[in-house]
């Protein structure tokens, strides 16, 4: 019963992963966006940790989860400034 | 009927009160107007996710995973962190 439970769960999440990857290409603010990505990453790592991969799910968590929208966050202030001077 | 212990029973109600979370959320993140309510929305499903992880972890017997769980708890306000600081013309 209990398994049952967790395998319609992790169809969740993969459906999840789908949404967060769309939302990503679709949006068209960029912050909005990363966070989309943050989505799919996030559910990616639980489903790493469905697959019995802790240590990849712990990785995943860090990198993908937190730092790689931190440095998105940054390249996209770096960008803009760049963008608002151009359109001056 | 199958037959079900306490311990199935609390996995079974947890389990369907995380689907509702985890749904509920990104409904959130998917209609929300404005990037406020999607940054609200990725904190609620991390934190639902810390305890998806933690039930995985009891159902799974493997302790071990609790460990990840306690990765996302040390890392979450991290995001949330980042994107407040952007929308306040920081970082």
């Amino acid at each position: 019963m209990s398994t049952l439970v967790i395998t319609l769960l992790t169809v969740v999440l993969c459906a999840g992963i789908l949404i967060g990857g769309l939302l990503a290409v679709i949006l068209n603010n960029m912050v909005s966006a990363v966070i989309s990505a943050g989505l799919a990453s996030l559910f990616a790592s639980v489903v790493y940790v469905v697959l019995a991969a802790p240590d990849v799910a712990m990785t995943e968590a860090s990198i993908g989860s937190g730092l790689s929208t931190m440095i998105f966050l940054y390249a996209i202030r770096k960008t803009q400034k760049i963008d608002s001077e151009d359109d001056e | 009927m199958i037959d079900l212990g306490m311990t199935e029973i609390t996995i079974v109600i947890s389990s369907v009160l995380i689907f509702f979370s985890i749904v509920f959320g990104i409904v959130r993140l998917v209609i929300g107007p404005e990037t406020v309510d999607r940054v609200v929305a990725i904190d609620l499903l991390t934190i639902v996710t810390i305890a998806l992880i933690a039930l995985l972890a009891h159902q799974a017997e493997r302790y071990i995973y609790l460990d990840v769980a306690l990765v996302y708890g040390l890392l979450s306000f991290l995001g949330v962190l980042a994107v407040a600081r952007y929308l306040e013309k920081g970082i």
